[in-house]
């Protein structure tokens, strides 16, 4: 059994890339697909405690294994964004050469990247007053309908835009609190979670009801983050204020966890699933750690599961640093696209890593 | 741990399939980015992990911190909770009333987070959810952070007889809870808080959990274990033991309104839904229990007793057993037809015969029996309609059900029930002698006979539920007549007086049952009997409770008295325009019994009543409740242990002594009567409904006594009732009108008055030696001596105007007038027990009483009654009796009328308050103090008081179905997201 430093740093020298930002960093993007030059656009925005802050689109080369940023694109940006997100089709649905990022902060927002430029192409306001705003505390755009972005608000509604009519499709009061996080399931169908503690899930064919799939154990505990599982849509996880646990859930049986995983040390910041596996999600939390937990083939009890996840050395390396925000993506075998944002606390050093 | 092994491990895993739709190979995470997951050396604490944690996570604070944060990144960010959209509760949604807060159904438009507050405790309600809704109103799951728990609250709707209603569910659990149950250990749900809201009376109950309708439809709709269903059955029966001494009805019990506790005590379950409760002596509404819970004497329309919720809770505990309802009747008819052929047998003659409904279900094939003996030994004189029958009277297909047993007989059904799958051997033998005594349990309590069915006390004793082998058929110890004394004499004043007030009757009505009474000699006896307790118990003590009553009606008299008073005029009159008129109008049978009526009051005698009651559709003209029938009826039966009441009572022991003892004695006239005469007894009681529509004139002529006189009165005032009960039951109209307000004033109101009692009159009693449904406490316990005495005063000047209002009043009029009355109201403010007393003055056969009638008999009928019982009252002896009745009269034209009262009337008042007092105020004083009780806690105001009585508004009463009050059912209601924008 080899020592474990010695392990951690030599996979690590090996296998991480990381861009320094000049800023803390929060929400993170991936692009769906490489751009013709075999580059994969990362999205970065800023968190500053300022009216502006920015957006950065990075590029990360597969072949020399670099990033490359430009000063062409970058943005300015209204506040922190709380999400980035390319369309998720990539660029096929659109002119080859640019490709659409969506931003959520005071409003919704959609940018249009291109080769050396980046246009901001409309901005989704849903309120009727100027003088007052409900931020968007996430959105999610959908797979198999990319005309549609649902966005989530601390006005206790999600919203439901079709953007290319730019009109919104319906909104719902959703929670009783603020909502969160959105997650599409398929076209007509996703789930949130809020303030309220509870996991719901919509169908818009019936916007009369809703489905309570969990409610967090203390009454009124939020809930921050929920990931849906894109290759089985059985599973979701979410993850609780202050908690340390990331709880899988299975939509057929609602209240009931399937499992609650609970190795982080601190609390968990972010979640992920596996892009190309049912069975693996990514969580990070702030005990430095980004898990990668390996889900039983048959539900069963979570003691089972401490043996099927693994642990981003790098991540523990890091030491002081708590991971803050975690993008998966991984396009092709073997490599491993995970984009993890380090935040130091309190101090601006902040950087990005690719795993591959 | 190393690598290969656990790859080795994960081998299988790789070479799995693919699940689902997943064509690639199953993603293992890469070796090189990712190593093996070992637990940190040591736990690590969360805080150790990384010194001291500076600041929140990133996702936090750009999600519950967001606004925070946002506002450091901009100072101007700003963001109003107010402006959230409003996720609404109520449906429909937009308000059209009570200044926009309500929807078109009264109903107090809820959003989640709408916040009720008490205003006097400032107590905060945060609504979060809506449990139910029911015609009532609401109910929220509401979150109190003080207590940080839930509460339910029952929100009202803003319309007066629902008020009304629900304060009698206040008044009535409020008095289980504190004065029957202070421990909370018999199974009924505590009621918390309650106050007015935005002109919604909110009533705040401890949350509970699943209902038993819930339980069983989770369990497949299979029936519960046994032992479940022993454990549910002996708490339910300690909550039925509780309500039978206090003389409380549930009247809507059903497996829907018996709830898990969601405490942690194993298997707890609790009674709700006060709603549509009665005292025992106030049985008010005919229309009552959930169809399938309904007992025999409902359907019919025989005058109940706590008895039918020992019926209902048979059917809950069949059904617990069976998981589906015992008599699951898609009709009356269905329901009785399943009644007959899963019992065997059917109602006894004497419920029958005494039933006004008995023409719709069964025809008559022989003469009545002489007494139960006959009907027991030998054939009934009733048989059932077989269905083309019902269809030829009713006009119209009974609906049958379908049936779910195949085995028609209760025991074939309980014996044959599946037993539970892969039970040993002798569990099945265990479980086989346990539903032998199921059986026998259930004979016991879905029994026709209402006077036979077993008590809550004796069927608490049977072996099934105290769990000791059941060896043979269970003889429960006859029920000890529990007839504490106080009780007796309530029975004295009430079996008439309560019920007729329910009816919306005024205190005339004790009066008028002895007249009734007198009809036949026996009655006289009893009649006598009567005086002489009274005479005994020397008054306050009776007269509070006259007082008290009065009070009570008065609330009704808003809605229900009105008629009762004028009906007897009405009939002919048309005092009534709506209730009374119609239900006169469309049964021609109304008409002849006009005439018979006089012949009664001609002609005491019985034989005369016979026909008439049997061939007229008794069942149209008596009243919903058959009070009457109570008393006179059957009181033998029902005699011992229904009487049952709330206990009382009076103030002086000797007096209550005396009225026990004066009530056996009566009542053993009467059973007399019934042996001898019993058919001729009840006709005499249809009699009196036909009687009704008569003026009294005639039979005054004719009976030449004062007395017979006074019986045709009363006798006619009953069958206004009746009319009243029957409208309520059949039309539409006029059923709103007497059902929606008769319940609910009496229980809410009398509290109030006694307070003002209290404060006005210090010789009384203490009022909580009244019946405990009436006790002040319910209503004042908060509050201060002052708003009490506050109240007093209020009720003192109100209560004149109170009393025309009932009069005059309509049942949807309640709010106006209220506040009519106010304004007339301040002359007379010392006043009414008169009632009480006077009446039996008058039976005590004072001579100034008969002139009174004598005098009255000139007068329009109507009138009439006024006379004999409150004039009288009071006065009776003096000369002042003049005056009074002739205060009285006017009262009673200007009531019918709707004249503004006539300044003459209170002067003369004036001169002599008490006479005055004795009749207005009678009534009066309870729904004045109660209104202004209301005002005083609460803040809470019904209109301006200047505010004239307007006729007009009777024509725009709500109506308020009969059925919605009694079907008081939780409709769950799923949580639906409204979605804000199109």
């Amino acid at each position: 059994m080899e020592n474990s430093t010695t392990q951690e740093s030599h996979l690590g020298s090996e296998n991480f890339f990381t861009y320094d930002s000049p800023y803390p960093i929060y929400a993170m993007a991936f692009s769906p697909s490489p751009s013709s030059d075999k580059t994969h656009h990362i999205a970065v925005g800023s968190f500053l405690e300022e009216y502006n802050n920015k957006v950065d689109i990075v590029s990360f080369d597969d072949e020399t294994l670099t990033f490359k940023s430009d000063p062409n694109l970058s943005f300015d940006h209204p506040y922190p964004p709380t999400k980035l997100m390319f369309n998720p089709t990539g660029a096929k649905s659109l002119r080859k050469s640019s490709e659409l990022l969506a931003s959520s902060g005071d409003y919704l927002r959609l940018w249009e990247v291109r080769e050396n430029s980046i246009e901001p192409r409309s901005v989704f306001n849903n309120s009727k007053t100027s003088e007052f705003c409900a931020p968007l505390t996430s959105f999610d755009w959908n797979e198999s309908e990319p005309r549609r972005i649902g966005t989530s608000s601390i006005d206790t509604t999600c919203t439901i835009w079709d953007i290319e009519r730019g009109v919104v499709e319906t909104q719902l009061i959703a929670h009783d609190k603020e909502v969160y996080d959105i997650a599409w399931g398929e076209a007509g169908v996703f789930a949130s979670v809020s303030a309220d503690g509870s996991v719901r899930i919509f169908d818009l064919r019936d916007k009369e009801h809703s489905t309570i799939i969990y409610e967090s154990p203390q009454p009124d505990t939020p809930l921050l983050r929920l990931a849906w599982n894109r290759q089985d849509l059985r599973y979701m996880a979410t993850i609780l204020m202050d908690s340390n646990k990331v709880v899988i859930l299975d939509i057929r049986s609602p209240t009931m966890p399937v499992a609650e995983l609970e190795r982080h040390l601190g609390s968990v910041n972010a979640i992920a699933w596996a892009p190309q596996s049912c069975r693996h999600i990514c969580s990070a939390g702030d005990d430095t750690q980004a898990l990668i937990w390996e889900l039983p083939t048959v539900a069963g009890p979570s003691a089972g599961l401490d043996r099927n996840f693994v642990r981003l050395q790098n991540a523990a390396a890091e030491g002081l640093r708590s991971v803050d925000g975690l993008r998966w993506i991984a396009e092709v075998q073997p490599l491993v696209y995970m984009v993890l944002a380090y935040c130091t606390r309190g101090v601006t050093d902040t950087h990005l890593e690719v795993q591959k | 741990m190393d690598e290969v092994s656990t790859s080795k491990v994960d081998e299988p895993r790789l070479r799995e399939p693919a699940r689902g739709h997943i064509s690639r190979l199953p993603w293992r995470p890469s070796r090189r980015a990712f190593g093996l997951y070992r637990p940190p050396a040591g736990a690590l604490h969360k805080s150790s992990t990384f010194g001291v944690v500076v600041r929140k996570p990133l996702v936090a604070r750009l999600t519950k911190d967001i606004v925070e944060t946002y506002q450091i990144c901009n100072p101007e960010f700003k963001f109003s909770e107010e402006l959230n959209p409003k996720r609404f509760l109520t449906s429909p949604s937009i308000g059209v009333l009570n200044d926009g807060y309500d929807n078109a159904n009264s109903d107090l438009i809820l959003n989640v987070n709408f916040v009720l507050v008490n205003v006097e405790s400032q107590q905060r309600y945060i609504v979060k959810d809506v449990l139910g809704q029911g015609t009532f109103g609401q109910v929220a799951k509401c979150w109190v952070s003080e207590t940080n728990s839930y509460v339910a609250v029952k929100i009202i709707k803003n319309q007066p007889a629902y008020y009304q209603q629900a304060l009698v569910e206040v008044s009535i659990l409020t008095t289980l809870n504190r004065k029957y149950d202070p421990e909370d250990k018999n199974h009924i749900v505590r009621i918390l808080d309650y106050f007015v809201f935005q002109r919604h009376l909110c009533i705040s109950f401890e949350l509970l959990g699943t209902n038993l309708y819930e339980l069983i439809k989770m369990n497949q709709f299979r029936g519960l274990s046994l032992s479940i269903v022993q454990v549910f059955s002996k708490q339910i029966l300690r909550a039925l033991v509780l309500m039978k001494d206090a003389g409380i009805i549930h009247c809507d019990l059903k497996p829907e309104n018996i709830l898990l506790c969601t405490s942690v005590k194993p298997a707890e379950i609790k009674m709700i839904d006060f709603g549509s409760a009665c005292m025992e002596d106030r049985t008010v509404y005919s229309y009552i229990q959930s169809r399938y819970y309904r007992s025999p004497e409902v359907v019919l329309g025989y005058q109940y007793t706590t008895a039918i919720d020992m019926w209902s809770f048979g059917c809950i505990v069949a059904e617990l057993f069976l998981g589906l309802p015992l008599f699951p009747g898609a009709s009356e008819f269905d329901l009785l037809r399943r009644m007959i052929e899963i019992l065997g047998g059917q109602p006894p003659d004497h419920v029958l015969q005494g039933a006004k409904n008995t023409n719709k279900f069964f025809k008559r094939v022989g003469n009545a029996p002489q007494n139960d003996e006959a009907c027991m030994g030998g054939r009934s004189a009733y048989q059932t309609l077989i269905e083309e029958e019902y269809e030829a009277r009713e006009s119209k297909k009974p609906l049958i059900g379908k049936e779910y047993f195949n085995h028609m007989k209760l025991e074939e059904i309980v014996v044959t029930y599946p037993y539970r799958r892969n039970l040993p051997e002798e569990e099945i033998s265990k479980e086989s002698h346990a539903r032998l005594a199921l059986i026998d349990f259930l004979r016991g309590l879905v029994e026709f006979d209402p006077a036979k069915r077993w008590s809550p006390l004796q069927a608490s004793k049977h072996p099934f539920v105290t769990g000791e082998p059941f060896t043979c058929p269970y003889k429960p110890l006859p029920e000890t007549p529990r007839m504490p004394v106080g009780q007796n004499i309530k029975v004295d004043h009430h079996p008439g007086g309560g019920h007729w007030f329910a009816a919306g009757l005024s205190p005339h009505v004790s009066g008028m049952n002895r007249g009734a009474s007198q009809n036949s000699p026996h009655f006289q006896v009893a009649h006598y009997s009567h005086a002489s307790s009274y005479g005994s118990l020397g008054s306050h003590g009776s007269y509070n409770d006259g007082a008290a009553f009065g009070s009570s009606y008065g609330s009704y008299g808003d809605g229900n008295s009105m008629h009762p008073y004028y009906s007897p005029v009405g009939p002919g009159l048309n005092i009534h325009a709506q209730g009374g008129v119609s239900i006169l109008g469309a049964s021609p049978d109304a008409r002849r019994r006009n005439s018979h009526g006089n012949s009664l009051g001609v002609s005491p005698s019985t034989g005369n009543f016979i026909p008439m009651s049997l061939g007229a559709s008794p069942s149209q003209f008596t009243p919903p409740s058959s009070h009457i029938q109570v008393t006179s009826g059957s009181p033998g039966k029902y005699g011992p242990t229904s009487p049952a009441r709330s206990g009382g009572v009076h103030g002086s022991p000797l007096g209550k002594m005396a009225a026990a003892s004066h009530y056996n004695r009566r009542n053993w006239g009467y059973q007399g009567s019934m042996q001898s005469q019993e058919s001729a007894s009840w006709q005499g009681y249809h009699t009196d409904t036909a009687s009704c529509s008569h003026p009294e004139g005639s039979s005054r002529g004719h009976g030449g006594s004062s007395r017979s006189m006074q019986s045709s009165n009363l006798l006619s005032w009953r069958n206004q009732r009746g009319g009243n009960g029957v409208n309520s039951g059949y039309s539409s109209t006029i059923q709103n009108v007497s059902g929606s307000f008769g319940p609910s004033p009496n229980v809410p109101f009398a509290p109030v008055t006694e307070t003002a009692y209290d404060k006005s009159e210090s010789s009384l009693p203490d009022p909580g030696d009244w019946d405990p449904n009436y006790s002040d406490e319910l209503l004042l316990h908060d509050d201060g001596s002052d708003t009490s005495s506050i109240a007093s005063d209020l009720a003192n000047g109100l209560r004149l105007s109170r009393g025309a209002d009932s009069t005059v009043q309509m049942a949807g009029i309640g709010r106006f007038n209220r506040i009519s009355n106010q304004a007339q109201t301040s002359t007379s403010l010392p006043i009414q027990r008169p009632n009480v007393q006077g009446y039996s003055h008058v039976e005590v056969g004072s001579p100034p009483s008969h002139d009174m009638y004598v005098g009255y008999g000139r007068k329009p009928p109507h009138l009439m009654p006024h006379l004999s019982s409150n004039s009288l009252s009071r006065f009776g002896q003096l000369p002042a009796q003049r005056l009074n009745q002739s205060t009285f009269v006017r009262v009673g034209d200007w009531n019918h009328q709707k004249v503004q009262p006539p300044p003459p009337n209170y002067s003369t008042g004036g001169p002599s308050p008490p006479s005055n007092s004795s009749f207005a105020n009678g009534m009066n004083w309870g729904r004045g103090a109660m209104y202004i009780l209301q005002v005083n806690r609460k803040g809470f105001k019904w209109g301006s008081p200047r505010r004239p009585y307007n006729p007009r508004l009777l024509d725009r009463s709500p109506c308020l179905g009969f059925a919605g009050l009694s079907g008081w059912t939780l409709v769950p209601i799923s949580y639906r997201p409204i979605e804000v924008l199109d």
